[in-house]
């Protein structure tokens, strides 16, 4: 009997003699995918145990995450005021995505804020990325200190200290007014035109230096061999960036962008904080208007289906980039 | 080997990023140091009082503490089941673990507002809104996917020999965990301490929710109610919202690698 039992890694094949253990990847690969009573007694009565230990862990983020989900969804077919009964409405409130127009202007504030929040970083990350090279640099860890900085400031202090830059006598204003384009100065985040993008550029602001330390960390590990190999075919930077530093960086692009887009889609405290929505409806997002709806002005299940929503997109989005990034891979 | 022009570029693109991160923040830091209300910049007169003005006024001693409580909590929690289910999955394996470890990694890309409307009057119901246990309960429940991942994947990282040495010495599970796996995990534990701890520190959506009652709210929360009632006291305003921050900016100076380390990793499992 091999002592490892515990472990219980398939590619150490922990309970099998060393002989198997030779057969190779692929012989392991489908041994691990046998039904499970090839088990022996022992490792059986040891996954009870394993559950055991797991326990804890499944029951409260079952409470807390897993059933309120299912709930969700239920609710989601109701429509109900929080107070008196609630009726069956079946998919009305999914049916609002394409009616309400509260709620199609939300989304269309959304593929706005994806703009600033996702592709715009990117982009800036990517090009920094691409001409930082690939030297070891001194003040290294300094630089990532700052640029990944944003990060861990909570979002409520981001808010607070962006609504100050955008103020009416804020930084931003008095710059534009000491280099002679006063006429240009406004309240930037009660103005109708200018709030979202506004709000935009705050978002831009937050991930621009989480997509540059990424990026910069995944240049790192391409091989030189690459590089050297492009130079002596005589590519130039720019080729050099789209044949060989882009598609080196296919797995961090899709994370950043994973991340930007789930971000934008759900963004909600910073808005709260600027500008709850307004000027008007100006800035609205969906997961403002399910806070709206959920605990201000009830209309519960019409928040409950806009959750399922934002989730099942953020969802899609996710497994949709991933895809794509595998694919290319292949 | 690379040319003296190639790493000056490398420092002005770097530098130059750099500063646009960082000006706001530096503007910031200097507004809550500022003697007027409106917030000018004065390096002169530092008036360093106002963060004890602030504290005063936005009652940011109690909220500090509601935070600190809250986030203990929910850190000491979530470390507590992330460390034993990520023993379960990683080293003993667990009885349907084919369908249990998708359904928690599907929890990564879940977040709060699908359940938070069902939870909030489940919650109502048993008591739990309005309480920092509510808090606490619902931050481990949302910490479960990223804590069994983090730390089934830093198990799996072990030497199976350690461990295979350790059996035959006849130790049990709980001595395997407690001696072996735990003290040659310590960075990884470190990291997810610290993560959880700017999670929950940093949460504004789920306080806002479930705690409407001022004299307990959070440090967050007090900073939003601050700003909405403090507009025209820029610089109190400014040291209220650095006070806020500073806990997790402490750490993050203290402990930069595991925060980068962390988030990135993190990111990048899927």
């Amino acid at each position: 009997m091999a002592s490892s039992e515990l472990v219980q890694r398939p590619e150490v094949a922990a309970a099998a003699p060393v002989a198997t253990r030779r057969l190779g990847r692929a012989e392991g690969a489908r041994a691990d995918r046998r039904p499970r009573p090839t088990l022996s007694p022992r490792v059986r009565r040891r996954r009870w145990l394993g559950l055991a230990y797991a326990a804890p862990a499944l029951v409260a983020y079952g409470f807390v995450v897993l059933a309120p989900i299912l709930q969700s969804v239920d609710y989601s077919l109701y429509s109900w005021n929080g107070v008196t009964t609630a009726t069956w409405v079946g998919l009305g409130n999914y049916v609002s995505f394409f009616t309400d127009p509260a709620l199609l202007e939300s989304l269309w504030h959304v593929c706005v804020l994806i703009v600033f929040f996702a592709l715009l970083p990117i982009a800036l990350g990517l090009i920094s990325a691409a001409m930082l090279g690939r030297a070891r640099q001194r003040g290294a860890g300094v630089y990532r200190w700052v640029l990944f900085l944003p990060q861990v400031l909570t979002s409520v202090v981001v808010a607070v200290i962006w609504k100050r830059i955008y103020g009416p006598d804020g930084p931003l204003n008095s710059t534009l007014r000491a280099i002679g384009l006063g006429d240009l100065a406004k309240n930037w985040l009660g103005d109708f035109t200018w709030a979202l993008p506004a709000l935009g550029v705050i978002g831009t602001w937050t991930a621009l230096g989480f997509c540059m330390v990424l990026f910069v960390a995944g240049v790192a590990a391409i091989p030189v061999e690459l590089y050297e190999q492009a130079r002596i075919d005589g590519a130039g930077p720019v080729r050099e960036f789209f044949a060989i530093t882009l598609p080196g960086l296919r797995g961090q692009v899709a994370v950043a962008l994973t991340l930007t887009v789930t971000g934008a889609l759900r963004a909600f405290d910073l808005v709260w904080i600027t500008t709850q929505g307004g000027p008007g409806t100006s800035t609205t997002t969906p997961a403002l208007l399910l806070y709206r709806k959920a605990f201000l002005n009830p209309d519960v299940g019409m928040a409950a289906a806009i959750g399922i929503v934002i989730a099942a997109v953020c969802l899609l989005v996710a497994l949709f980039i991933n895809r794509l990034s595998d694919e290319k891979d292949a | 080997m690379i040319s003296r022009i190639e790493r000056t570029l490398n420092h002005a693109v770097l530098a130059f990023v750099s500063i646009v991160v960082l000006f706001p923040v530096v503007w910031f830091l200097f507004t809550a140091l500022s003697p007027s209300r409106s917030g000018q910049l004065d390096f002169r007169h530092l008036a360093w009082g106002n963060f004890a003005v602030a504290w005063t006024a936005g009652g940011f001693g109690s909220a500090m503490i509601a935070s600190a409580v809250i986030t203990i909590g929910a850190v000491a929690g979530q470390t507590v089941l992330a460390v034993l289910s990520g023993f379960a999955f990683g080293v003993l394996g667990v009885v349907g673990q084919k369908v249990l470890f998708p359904l928690i990694l599907f929890g990564l890309m879940i977040s709060a507002e699908v359940f938070v409307i069902p939870l909030y009057y489940e919650f109502q119901a048993i008591g739990l809104t309005n309480s920092w246990l509510g808090l606490i309960v619902i931050q481990i429940g949302m910490g479960v996917p990223f804590g069994a991942f983090w730390m089934r994947a830093t198990f799996r990282a072990v030497p199976p020999a350690m461990i295979e040495a350790a059996e035959i010495d006849g130790a049990r599970s709980w001595r395997i965990l407690w001696q072996v796996l735990l003290p040659i995990s310590r960075p990884a534990v470190l990291t997810l301490v610290l993560l959880s701890f700017m999670w929950t520190w940093n949460d504004f959506f789920l306080s806002l929710v479930f705690i409407a009652d001022p004299s307990i709210q959070p440090a967050t929360l007090a900073l939003g109610v601050f700003q909405g009632q403090h507009t025209l006291d820029v610089n109190l305003l400014a040291a209220g919202a650095l006070i806020v921050a500073l806990p997790v900016l402490v750490l993050y100076a203290l402990f930069q690698r595991h925060f980068i380390r962390g988030v990135l990793s993190g990111a990048l499992k899927e």
